[in-house]
């Protein structure tokens, strides 16, 4: 019985084999386009993807999109390194880490793909076609004139960002700081540091409470912080008294939005992205140049805006 | 469960006849066709692309790291255990190797963000990442052992522990400047076409697989696992060996966080979140009995290379990226189950 198996194994294996040593052929068509998110299941990356399909098919061009089960170098490279075996005309990436992904994407690159980048960037861009982002900064700055105006110049504001190292996160809050020095009327906290853990985020605002009864508004510079940020308003009683500043518009925090618990909301605008790496894409493989840096949209949904709160929510509703 | 180890009398320890290890391997004979059968059918729907020379050798390149851990993992569910701490052991351990490789380099290197540290330094730097692995994997072995700690409680505590030290150690930034001959000769160099650290791994599995079936350190492993009661009456110091073999692991994790840093050129301690379920998701595939006494280093190796192929097939394929998660639980059941019909059907007879 040991020996059928190990027949049956060894027929297999001769045949793959031969299958192996017979494979020889054309690569695929100048028309196949990879796309690689920086994570499954993200809302903010799905809408990106829905972007990118819609875009390339009106292109005519050939998209398959993948993603890692995690936002993490050692999930991704497995799938960076499938897609370069893949061969396509062009790939677009999510880096998940700034350094980690340089030698993969460098070897896509080397083996003929046009490499572009969108979202996040990685440190070594010598071999990208164009970084599709936003300007992290110029968002900072945003929410620190909304938060003004909608203090009425004054009061005292703490800001729920990510422990240093994350650069989008970083320059968010560099932007915040640096533009909230403008107002004199404002008296700035300092940062609290949460990752990505609503429950912290929360515990951070209600103890932030008990220190600065006279806390009059709070920034968060991504989805989880605001979402546990509004819960712990909630848990304090003062939701709509401390003004909420939120970037990103996830579908909770549009929600949180049109109840009032969060007065602005700074959003980026994902499907955009996704389009615009499409088009990237398709000028790079008809030849032409493209500035090192593409920047997309960000937008500033005030307060009553619910049907702009509607349009700029992340949401990955297109056919698979 | 065991044939193999019940007779823990030393005098008949490497009297294996070639039956007896090839029934042993067997135990993840299934599984082996099933690899033959999914390569068969990638390099067959996609015989230039996953077929490729270039593919194959980033497959084996992306089992690699994920086998070093596996095989530390082997050992221990052999002898009933279970170790959720190996991932943030890689991560703690490679932080440890790439500061203390920091901190001994002298210029930065020629290409972008690494050291000109010499190879001394990174031998200091190996010696301290496998000697914090093992360090690792002797408090997991004294709880377990000594304390009487269940193994998955004590390696849960363990694996928050290990992580959150190396957040501390670093402020949870990366420490990104790591050695270039590290990178370039152990990351993406290659001896005679074999990428070194695919080689790493091929010689880990070698000595693991000889240890396991052919000592009687490995024997010893088998019977604590088989049988704790019946090892301690034989003779056996369980609570030694069981030590032992939580260092053992501890000491692989250590060595696959400098196959990490080699790899990546950066330490990655946000990743690796996942490792244990991978590892023990490959251990269980490879025919290794959750309740311990029977496993193989060689079915190992092939539950390694399933998710690692199935992944690479799928994004060739171009299939949508939720339908991978499914795939990769179902195939974890199916294998199991039609390994335990196969191993009813045996004991049948």
């Amino acid at each position: 019985m040991f020996a059928r198996a190990w027949t049956k194994t060894w027929i297999a294996g001769a045949s793959l084999v031969a299958l192996a040593a017979a494979s020889t052929g054309a690569q695929a068509a100048g028309k196949d386009v990879s796309l690689v998110l920086g994570v499954k299941g993200s809302p903010f990356y799905d809408a990106l993807a829905c972007g990118a399909k819609d875009e390339a098919k009106k292109l005519g061009l050939d998209l398959t999109v993948s993603a890692p089960d995690q936002f993490a170098a050692d999930s991704q490279i497995p799938v960076i390194d499938a897609v370069t075996a893949r061969g396509p005309a062009a790939a677009v990436v999510v880096p998940t880490d700034t350094q980690a992904l340089i030698r993969p994407m460098a070897q896509l690159a080397k083996r003929g793909a046009k490499v572009l980048t969108v979202d996040q960037t990685i440190a070594d861009t010598s071999f990208i076609q164009t970084q599709i982002v936003t300007d992290n900064e110029q968002g900072g700055r945003l929410a620190a004139d909304a938060m003004n105006e909608l203090l009425g110049g004054k009061g005292s504001v703490m800001m729920i960002t990510q422990p240093p190292g994350s650069a989008g996160q970083d320059a968010r809050a560099k932007g915040f700081e640096e533009e909230l020095k403008k107002y004199s009327g404002i008296t700035y906290l300092g940062p609290q540091y949460q990752s990505d853990d609503p429950q912290k985020a929360a515990e951070i605002v209600t103890s932030a409470l008990s220190a600065h009864p006279d806390l009059a508004g709070v920034f968060s510079t991504n989805d989880q912080g605001a979402i546990g940020g509004i819960t712990g308003l909630k848990q304090a009683a003062a939701t709509g008294k401390v003004k909420f500043v939120a970037y990103d518009s996830a579908t909770a925090e549009v929600a949180a939005f049109k109840n009032g618990a969060i007065s602005v909301l700074i959003a980026q605008n994902p499907k955009q992205e996704g389009e615009v790496a499409m088009q990237s894409v398709k000028r790079v493989l008809d030849g032409g140049k493209l500035e090192k840096t593409t920047l997309t949209e960000i937008a500033v949904i005030k307060p009553g805006e619910n049907a702009k709160a509607d349009q700029y929510e992340y949401k990955g509703n297109c056919a698979q | 469960m065991s044939m193999t180890t019940s007779d823990p009398d030393t005098d008949h320890s490497d009297r294996h006849t070639l039956g007896e290890i090839l029934g042993r391997a067997l135990g993840g004979g299934w599984i082996f066709i099933l690899l033959i059968v999914l390569i068969a059918i990638f390099a067959a729907m996609r015989p230039t692309q996953f077929a490729s020379s270039y593919n194959l050798s980033t497959l084996a390149i992306n089992a690699a790291i994920l086998l070093v851990l596996a095989i530390g993992q082997t050992f221990v569910i052999i002898t009933a255990g279970i170790d959720l701490a190996v991932g943030s052991v890689l991560v703690f351990s490679s932080v440890a190797a790439a500061s203390t490789m920091l901190a001994l380099s002298g210029s930065a290197g020629s290409s972008y963000g690494t050291t000109d540290a010499s190879w001394g330094v990174i031998a200091i730097g190996t010696l301290v990442g496998v000697g914090t692995g093992a360090a690792w994997g002797l408090l997991n072995g004294l709880l377990v052992a000594f304390a009487r700690i269940p193994a998955l409680i004590v390696t849960l505590g363990t694996f928050g522990m290990s992580l959150g030290f190396a957040q501390i150690v670093t402020g949870g930034q990366d420490v990104r400047a790591v050695p270039e001959r590290l990178v370039d000769v152990i990351g993406s160099g290659s001896v005679a076409g074999v990428p070194s650290l695919v080689l790493i791994a091929v010689a880990v599995a070698i000595v693991a697989g000889i240890a396991l079936h052919l000592t009687r350190f490995g024997m010893r492993t088998f019977a604590i696992g088989s049988n704790a009661e019946g090892a301690r009456r034989a003779g056996i110091a369980v609570r030694k060996q069981t030590l032992k073999v939580y260092m053992l692991a501890g000491a692989l994790s250590g060595l696959a966080g400098i196959m990490s840093i080699a790899r990546f050129a950066t330490t990655t301690i946000g990743g690796h979140a996942g490792d244990n379920l991978a590892t023990i998701s490959a251990v269980v595939l490879g025919g290794t009995s959750l309740f311990g006494g029977v496993g193989t280093i060689v079915g190992t190796v092939i539950g390694v290379f399933i998710p690692v192929v199935l992944l690479n097939g799928f994004v060739i394929l171009g299939i949508p990226p939720f339908w991978q998660t499914v795939t990769m639980g179902a195939v974890l059941i199916l294998a199991v189950w039609i390994d335990q019909l196969k191993r009813r059907a045996r004991e049948r007879g």
